[in-house]
């Protein structure tokens, strides 16, 4: 009979774990069972009930039962934990075809991309960044930088002239008389900013545009020094793959002058729209410090030489991104911008 | 390796004070790692004999000894397991300061103890506290300590590079020092021993690895006597480091001290003959047999293979070659003949043999860095010297010096004008020639350069005869390939090339003397760059479009903005000879240029706006003409997030001011002021300026619909607000320049947040309910955020809900929750007595 009361209490709960769904309801069965006022607690009251004889045998078949229902507890316990587990290793309910949260980052300007892009190389090579004003003095931008007073680029025609007897700088060469004034050699800079020129905007000209100007003033400089860095970057900016060449020209600051051409970035040289079939584009005015400058500057011209060079950077921002017009890049159109959110500086 | 100043000072004349010969140490490349001074002991502390010795009953070690010091006898207790009558020691008088201790006139178990008997580490000479100190029978009684310990000393730990074994050794960073501090190097003078030819005390030496062995040298002493060593021979070993043992032990590692060579001593009459018909002790250079056993002097046994190199007599090793010496062959107490072992090994067996067993000794250590075979025989008779004198006994036969192939002289030349090309400085060709000298290379000729080294006298090229003492240097610009020859010193293994003597001179001449050739001025303003891009990269990340606009501005633009005409004309510089009538003047103001790019967005279907440009103002101020960078920022439409879950939000004066906080906040800028902004453009209720130190740093705002009719836009039938930001970037950038991070230890308990929700008067500021919860507990209250504002239906009117974490740490120990209920509860009370706020 008490066989048969064990064997009841076992099948019970069997059933009862099989109701089970979460933790919560092995908790309530683990009390029901095993707890404190739990049906095994009360088959151990009855022990002191039955004679001396009879309560080891009794003891031993309750507490074979209480085993049995810890190990289907636990068991159930394990069942339900790898259920869990199951279910969060395998879930599918997201379609992940969806786009993902992203919020979308603007755009620098071309310009200040590649400003930044050509501040970087010429930073690789050893050179400082120098700034100076827009605002300059006849000084500064003409009679340092050994222009004559006759020279055709002082005209109303070519220089902005403003109302307190300054003009706006045609190039930022200013830059470089303002160091060589403040600083002895050796000399390494170049010079980012606003230039002006009484220009009418067209395709290929505004009235305000960007350079980066150059200057070195070391011992032992040479033209070749100056062809090295010019082809270095170069090839930095449009890759290793293009060719460069410099070929006399004249500015009133540089002896030699030279400008700068690097083979069509658009036809490689073979000859095209942009280039217009000459297969070089234009790349950089550049020259050896005329000795002159060097002089005015207190630097001796025996004893260090010099090269310096300017840059367009709208120049560059046309030819490496293939823009057609300055003008567009004077528009600000994001639409425009939008397609540059991507490049890497 | 470790050296003693004293020790150092018999080879060469130290410089006047310790700081010099540290400095001279370092700038001549040997690194100084760790300096001991030993200062002089008081004179009361001086030598002594125990008379008597008595054990105090009941005590395990204690005993009563009266010690005669010259003076006394007086009664002094003491503990050490040596003490014992008749010793000569160490006493340290009643009032003697020690390194550690102040001796006084004490009573120990009811006995009185008027001074100390010393151990070596009570007397700061090393760290032996095994016992005290005993010095040999016949020491004179009562003398200052400091005489016989060579006090005061110095210690001193240099590091040495692993090019250079030869400063393994007294003599070799005597000769260094020599060189560079233009002294003269005093060497021990040694004389030859030929020894008695004595049929009897022969040795069979047999070298069957010249390749791992180069050069095996013995030397047979007999008629000694082993025993401790004389007390400045032991004074010297502690002082550098090792453990003084036995008379002949003591001497060989003396002789490695000095010389950097390591030597070993084995017991003659230990070493087996290989056999009857051969019946001297023998000798054998071989290679370990496989699985051969070998027991080292450390008790240790050792299964060796064929890749170990061993010293072994006829049977069995007697030594794991250039590392460790074995135990059935070693020096003991019965010893009367030894054989002195002077040998060289090559790096690499010792290294792997050494790796291998994991054995490695001052001996390993030194064999390891390449060392030169050829002067064994000299290292090999300077410790014959020091047996001989300190030891006694009598020298049998010659020396047994097994060299199969001497090494080569080695001829090197190095041209004065590449010192130049690579050091940077002429270095006259005489001084060249008295530097080399004086490490000990020898001057040969001078001639041709050539880059190849040269083994062999008669290849040396021509010599052209040219005196350098007349210190005419020109010859060697003039020809740049001249140069000088020397012969490279053997033990100078790290010399091989040119540059390897470039650099000995470049070392020795001073790295001081290298001139300062291109001074590059620093004239980037790093500073400013980095925070340009720090802001348009924020920009750019949150959002924006740059915008590039010329620097010409139409001045009616100027008055839209609703700017005074009379202030405008003080400022404004205008252009002699413009293109046309609005672009007549210099901008003062980025707002009207990016008015018109809003505009021109606007009419291409852009609803969303997030534009902004950094550029330059310009004004005059009197007769001075006036640039700044400035960054202005317009906002309208919707916050895009490009999610189709999340709906696009109007931008809103939350979201500007984010804006302008974020970049606040990335810049590390501490806003104190907070205020309205007066600008007519500007709407005046949702607008504010940001101040720090005074300076103004932003400010933001909403465009009137007035203003922006000026410009073409309708704001009422856009239905979209415009915001105007403004940024001061010189401000920003004077202001972040002295910004520094400096790390803070982290927190080792954790923070603890409580969360609190109240009801609170509408026109209190949430800044003002912050500051005043954290003058509750400022050093607990760490941070207090808002993590919702609620005002509406079930909120009565004239109040607001806001709900707060408040996080609260201590640096010190784990908060309890009592202690965060308290602060929690004086929170909410400060609230309810200051805003009467209602908890929610």
């Amino acid at each position: 009979m008490i066989d048969d009361q064990l064997k009841n209490i076992a099948e019970q709960a069997k059933i009862d774990l099989q109701e089970c769904r979460n933790q919560n309801d092995i908790l309530n069965i683990r009390a029901k069972y095993l707890g404190k006022k739990s049906i095994v607690n009360s088959l151990y009251s009855q022990l002191r009930n039955l004679s001396e004889e009879e309560r080891p045998a009794f003891g031993k078949k309750v507490n074979e039962l209480r085993n049995e229902l810890e190990r289907m507890i636990e068991e159930k316990e394990e069942e339900l934990k790898l259920q869990i587990v199951n279910a969060y290793d395998s879930v599918q309910v997201y379609d992940l075809t969806l786009p993902g949260v992203y919020f979308p980052p603007g755009s620098l300007h071309p310009l200040t991309i590649i400003r930044r892009k050509m501040e970087d190389i010429f930073i690789s090579l050893g050179f400082q960044i120098a700034e100076g004003p827009d605002i300059e003095d006849e000084y500064h931008n003409f009679d340092a930088l050994n222009t004559p007073e006759d020279h055709p680029s002082r005209n109303l025609a070519d220089t902005f002239y403003l109302d307190n007897g300054y003009l706006l700088r045609t190039q930022t060469s200013t830059v470089q008389v303002r160091i060589m004034e403040s600083y002895p050699p050796p000399i390494y800079i170049i010079s980012p900013g606003r230039c002006y020129r009484n220009d009418k905007p067209d395709p290929s000209h505004s009235p305000v545009f960007h350079q980066v100007e150059g200057l070195v003033v070391d011992k032992g400089i040479s033209m070749a020094d100056l062809k090295d860095t010019l082809q270095f970057f170069a090839k930095a900016m449009f890759g290793p793959e293009v060719k460069s060449r410099i070929r006399p020209h004249f500015f009133p600051f540089t002896e030699p002058s030279a400008e700068m051409d690097i083979s069509c970035v658009s036809c490689q040289g073979k000859g095209c729209r942009i280039c217009k079939n000459s297969g070089w584009l234009e790349l950089a005015g550049a020259g050896m410090v005329d000795p002159n400058v060097l002089e005015m500057m207190g630097i001796d011209d025996q004893k260090y030489s010099g090269y310096a060079f300017g840059i367009g950077i709208e120049r560059i921002a046309m030819l490496k991104y293939n823009i057609p017009d300055m003008r567009i890049l004077y528009e600000n159109d994001v639409r425009m911008l939008r397609q540059f959110r991507r490049e890497i500086i | 390796m470790i050296i003693s100043a004293r020790w150092l000072s018999k080879y060469i004349d130290l410089p006047e004070t310790f700081e010099e010969l540290v400095q001279t140490l370092t700038f001549t490349g040997i690194e100084v790692e760790a300096i001991k001074e030993i200062p002089a002991l008081p004179e009361t502390v001086v030598t002594a004999r125990i008379l008597t010795s008595e054990k105090i009953p009941g005590t395990e070690h204690l005993q009563i000894c009266m010690v005669d010091f010259g003076k006394g006898p007086l009664q002094v207790v003491c503990g050490a397991p040596n003490c014992h009558s008749g010793l000569i020691t160490v006493f340290a008088q009643v009032g003697s300061k020690l390194p550690e201790m102040e001796i006084k006139k004490t009573t120990i178990h009811s006995v009185e103890s008027e001074g100390m008997l010393c151990s070596e580490k009570e007397l700061g000479i090393s760290d032996n506290h095994s016992g005290i100190i005993e010095l040999p029978p016949e020491t004179p009684i009562g003398i200052s300590i400091n005489e016989i310990f060579e006090l005061p000393d110095s210690i001193i730990e240099l590091e040495i590079t692993p090019n250079r074994p030869d400063l393994l050794g007294y003599i070799g960073i005597a000769r260094d020092l020599a060189a560079s501090l233009n002294k003269r190097l005093k060497l021990p003078s040694l004389r030859n021993y030929p020894g008695e030819e004595d049929p009897s005390i022969k040795l069979t030496l047999l070298l069957q690895e010249p390749q791992k062995c180069p050069r095996y040298t013995a030397r047979i002493i007999d008629g000694i006597s082993i025993k401790e060593s004389p007390l400045w021979l032991k004074i010297a070993l502690i002082k550098s480091g090792l453990r003084p043992i036995n008379n002949i032990v003591d001497i060989t590692n003396y002789v490695m001290l000095e010389t950097g060579q390591p030597l070993h001593a084995f017991d003659y009459h230990k070493l087996l003959p290989i056999n009857q018909e051969n019946s001297h002790p023998a000798i054998i250079v071989r290679r370990a047999k496989a699985a051969e056993e070998f027991i080292a002097l450390d008790g240790n046994l050792y299964h060796l293979d064929e890749e170990d190199l061993v010293i072994a007599d006829g049977q069995r090793p007697s030594a794991l070659a250039g590392i460790i010496g074995g135990k059935d062959t070693a020096i003991s107490n019965q010893t009367t003949t030894i054989v002195l072992e002077s040998a060289n090994f090559s790096p690499s067996t010792i290294r792997k043999s050494s790796l291998r067993h994991k054995i490695s000794t001052d001996s390993s250590y030194r064999f390891e860095r390449h060392l030169s075979p050829a002067h064994l025989e000299k290292v090999s008779n300077r410790a014959l010297e020091l047996i001989l004198k300190v030891v006694g006994g009598r020298v049998c036969n010659e020396l047994y010096d097994t060299y199969p192939e001497p090494q080569k002289p080695l001829y090197l030349s190095v041209r004065p004008s590449r010192f130049e090309e690579l050091i940077g400085y002429e270095l006259d060709a005489f001084l060249i020639k008295n530097y080399l000298q004086s490490l000990g290379f020898q001057y040969i000729l001078c001639g041709l350069w050539q880059k190849e080294p040269i083994n062999e006298y008669e290849l040396l090229p021509q010599a052209i005869s040219l005196d350098l003492e007349k210190n005419d240097n020109q010859i060697f610009y003039e020809n740049p390939q001249m140069a000088l020859y020397f012969q490279i010193p053997p033990y100078r293994v790290d010399i091989t090339r040119e540059a390897d003597i470039i650099e000995e001179l470049a070392r020795l001449d001073g790295f001081d003397k290298i001139p300062q050739k291109k001074i590059i001025h620093p004239i980037m303003d790093w500073h400013a760059h980095h925070i340009k891009h720090r802001i348009e990269d924020y920009f750019r990340q949150s959002g924006f479009y740059e915008m590039i606009n010329p620097s010409f501005i139409d001045p009616i633009k100027l008055e839209y903005l609703g700017e005074d005409k009379a202030e405008l004309e003080k400022k404004l510089i205008r252009i002699v000879n413009p293109q046309s009538s609005n672009q007549s003047s210099m901008r003062t103001t980025l707002l009207p240029q990016l008015m018109d790019n809003l505009l021109y967005n606007l009419n291409h279907s852009e609803r969303n706006l997030k534009l902004m440009e950094l550029g330059k103002l310009y004004w005059k101020d009197g007769n001075k003409n006036c640039e700044t960078l400035h960054l202005t920022a317009l906002m309208t439409g919707l916050n895009t997030l490009d999610h189709w879950k999340v709906k696009n939000e109007p931008i809103d004066i939350y979201s500007v001011k984010g804006v302008v906080e974020g970049l606040l906040d990335q810049l590390g800028i501490t806003i104190d002021e907070m205020k309205k902004v007066q600008h007519p453009w500007l709407v005046e209720a949702d607008n504010l300026a940001y101040f720090s130190k005074g300076n103004l740093c932003a400010s933001f705002g909403k465009m009137r619909v007035k203003t922006a009719e000026k410009f073409n836009i309708d704001i009422i039938t856009l239905k979209q607000d415009i915001w105007v930001l403004d940024f001061e970037i010189n401000t920003l950038i004077e202001l972040t320049r002295t910004y520094k991070t400096v790390f803070s230890p982290l927190p080792k308990f954790p923070a603890v947040i409580r969360d609190i929700s109240f009801l609170i008067n509408l026109s209190i500021p949430y800044s003002d309910i912050v500051k005043s919860i954290q003058q509750v507990e400022p050093y607990l209250i760490k941070d207090v955020n808002i993590f919702d504002e609620y005002r509406g239906k079930s909120i009565p009117d004239g109040l607001r809900s806001i709900s707060l974490h408040i996080i609260l740490q201590d640096y010190e120990k784990t908060l309890t929750e009592e202690r965060v209920e308290q602060v929690i509860d004086s929170v909410i009370k400060m609230l309810e007595n200051t805003w009467q706020i209602k908890m929610r």
